[in-house]
């Protein structure tokens, strides 16, 4: 009876691993913590429930993107149709959920748009062998005009109850974005969720181990198309309304948050937990920034500094090592 | 018995709730948003959606000199400014940084038409004063929009090309970008007076982006195609000096053309000796929209839409608009003079 418990090994390893891999973006949390104590000494309001509430739902929307986009990176893929997803999103939630849809139908809607453009892209790319930046970036200009033909001025509507549950004064996004990490989580420890880093970092090595490569990559385009409509219907709750073009800035704000975040451009390498901060990041220093009253020219130039600081610090470190 | 005290009842009822209503407008005599609560000297937020262009640069010009005069006048302490670099959400989280940090008024050009609504209406709930101009916002929970009239423009532009070709001929129609809802507006505004003059052709139409360089290279290729041109009419200032410039490289006859207050065409108009008009989105809106969110945070009741009048520009005042070129930016706009007696009469004309 002297054979060591695997579970208990396992579990004895689970929190030394997850601190090794905090290793690369531990500037990026120290930079972020700074900015999040400064943000509550600036606003002491963001202690409060509905301060706590706005904040996280400005937030909401570029961490899903990011999560979007990491996921991609992650298996070695990228998307320029993330800010064009999420218009088509807010633009089929904005004119279906008021209809004889309602809201369990737009929401399906939503979602089936996004699992199944998310899947026809992955399967281009992958079962194709076309670049994803090309197939990406013809894919915005289709997916975008989609949402324009749906809707070409800025209208639709959003039922009140749904706006107010989602972006009232209740910290319901904040709840939903742990409810996501969460099943990110679990993914994870799925045969697709093990196979993306691999499928990412050594895909030929990873295919001759046995696993299923394209499965994990198509999979991945599919939850990142779910994660962009999603965004799309949340912004389009947040607004109250559709507009054709609100997802524009996302597609580069994605990419900024997912590098920020130790994302490699190489595939299989960095962490979501990265990307996440990365895309905090982004979001607090629009209100910190203003809280210190910064001009809109000191705005743009303080952004590059901090953002080129955050991801120089970790390699810093490495040079230094 | 019971059916006449029912009766009596019900107006009773009636009574009251007429005269609660008297009593609830009288309370409202103050403008939208405004609960009377904030005092002078106040902190104005100016929520922009795009600081690059030089036009938004120049309206930032009038805010800044109307807050210097309103600080001197005690009403105004500081002047809050955030840019939102084109993305409507960013604009979003910054209007709700301005209620955060409680300025009394927010001034704003939205980045989408629909898009900031429910954080306005979070704003115009707290009691913050909200002006809205030249990009409005679809929802009545703002303390006044402003704005001119785009379709006013395009007609005004017409009826002046159409006269001033003598009520037939072949023209040009210069359009800015498809799809953009103030190219689209003055466009239709043009359609009325086109359809009364049957014997004014219209040869060909063009959308470009609001650019000199563009709109040159596709009026030269009309050029090419249409030998006879009698009129321009153009509906965006960049855009006629760019016909102008086309004319003049193919060796052309200039034509009449309308247009926009940008330096550039004002001084091509002159050089060329044209016979033309201009109108203009004054700059001074954003120095209206703070005149005018001080006002309502001072009580004073103020409309819920100001429409602005267009200022023309013809050949009997272009010289006075060129003596004043060199106070602007020579990729600017020289627009119409402005002061309080203006703001006045414009808040008190609706």
């Amino acid at each position: 009876m002297s054979v060591v418990d695997p579970s208990r090994q396992a579990g004895a390893l689970y929190w030394p691993v997850q601190l090794r891999r905090n290793v690369g973006v531990r500037g990026l949390f120290a930079v972020v913590m700074a900015f999040l104590v400064a943000y509550g000494f600036l606003f002491p309001g963001l202690l409060t429930a509905s301060g706590f509430a706005k904040f996280t739902q400005s937030w909401f929307p570029l961490a899903l993107v990011a999560m979007a986009q990491a996921i991609l990176m992650l298996t070695g893929g990228i998307s320029l149709a993330i800010g064009a997803m999420v218009s088509l999103g807010a633009v089929i939630a904005a004119t279906t959920m008021t209809g004889p849809l309602g809201v369990a139908g737009g929401a399906a809607a939503v979602t089936l748009t996004g699992v199944g453009i998310g899947a026809a892209t992955g399967f281009i790319v992958v079962k194709l062998r076309l670049p994803a930046i090309v197939v990406t970036l013809a894919g915005s200009f289709i997916i975008g005009g989609a949402a324009l033909l749906i809707l070409p001025r800025p209208g639709g509507a959003i039922p009140e109850w749904l706006s107010d549950l989602l972006a009232g004064n209740t910290p319901a996004a904040f709840v939903l974005l742990v409810l996501i990490v969460l099943l990110w989580k679990l993914y994870l420890a799925t045969p697709l969720g093990l196979s993306l880093y691999a499928a990412g970092e050594n895909p030929v090595g990873a295919y001759r181990s046995g696993v299923p490569v394209d499965g994990a990559r198509i999979a991945a385009y599919a939850i990142s198309g779910l994660l962009c409509t999603g965004a799309g219907l949340f912004v389009a709750a947040q607004t109250g309304s559709g507009d054709p073009v609100i997802g524009t800035a996302f597609t580069l704000n994605s990419i900024a948050a997912a590098v920020l975040g130790g994302i490699g451009f190489l595939g299989g390498q960095g962490t979501m937990r990265g990307a996440l901060a990365g895309s905090l990041l982004l979001s607090l220093m629009i209100s910190v920034m203003f809280f210190l009253g910064f001009t809109p020219v000191a705005q743009y130039v303080a952004q590059g500094l901090i953002i080129i600081g955050a991801v120089a610090i970790p390699q810093f470190r490495k040079v230094q090592q | 018995m019971t059916k006449s005290s029912l009766f009596a009842s019900a107006s009773a009822l009636c009574l009251s709730v007429l005269l609660s209503l008297g009593a609830g407008s009288q309370a409202n005599a103050a403008a939208k948003c405004i609960k009377g609560d904030r005092k002078a000297p106040y902190t104005i937020g100016w929520a922009n959606i795009y600081s690059v262009p030089t036009w938004m640069k120049q309206t930032q010009g009038t805010i800044e000199a109307e807050v210097e005069t309103l600080k001197k006048q005690g009403l105004v302490d500081k002047l809050v400014v955030t840019d939102a670099q084109g993305d409507a959400n960013v604009q979003i989280q910054q209007i709700q940084s301005m209620i955060d940090s409680d300025v009394d008024a927010i001034i704003l050009i939205a980045g989408s038409s629909t898009a900031p609504a429910r954080v306005l209406a979070d704003a115009c709930a707290k009691g913050i004063a909200i002006i809205n101009f030249d990009s409005l916002v679809d929802t009545d929970q703002v303390t006044a929009k402003v704005n001119t009239d785009s379709a006013q423009w395009g007609d005004q532009a017409a009826k002046f090309l159409i006269d001033a070709i003598g009520g037939k001929g072949k023209i040009l129609i210069l359009n800015g970008p498809a799809g953009v809802s103030v190219s689209d507006d003055r466009r239709k505004g043009a359609d009325a007076a086109l359809k009364a003059h049957p014997e004014v052709t219209v040869l060909a139409e063009t959308n470009t982006p609001y650019n000199v360089a563009p709109a040159q290279e596709a009026v030269t290729s009309l050029l090419f195609a249409n030998p006879e041109i009698d009129g321009i009419l153009s509906l965006g200032g960049a855009l006629s000096a760019g016909a102008v410039l086309a004319l003049d490289k193919q060796g052309r006859e200039q034509v009449p053309i309308t247009g926009e207050n940008a330096r550039q065409f004002l001084e091509l108009w002159k050089e060329k000796g044209l016979k033309s008009w201009a109108t203009m989105q004054p700059n001074w809106l954003g120095a209206f929209a703070t005149y005018t969110a001080v006002q309502a945070l001072e009580g004073k009741d103020v409309p819920a839409f100001v429409k602005i009048p267009l200022p023309v520009i013809d050949n009997s005042n272009i010289d006075q608009y060129l003596a004043r070129a060199a106070d602007f930016p020579a990729d600017g706009y020289i627009y119409s003079p402005y002061d309080e007696e203006l703001f006045k009469k414009l808040l008190a004309e609706q």
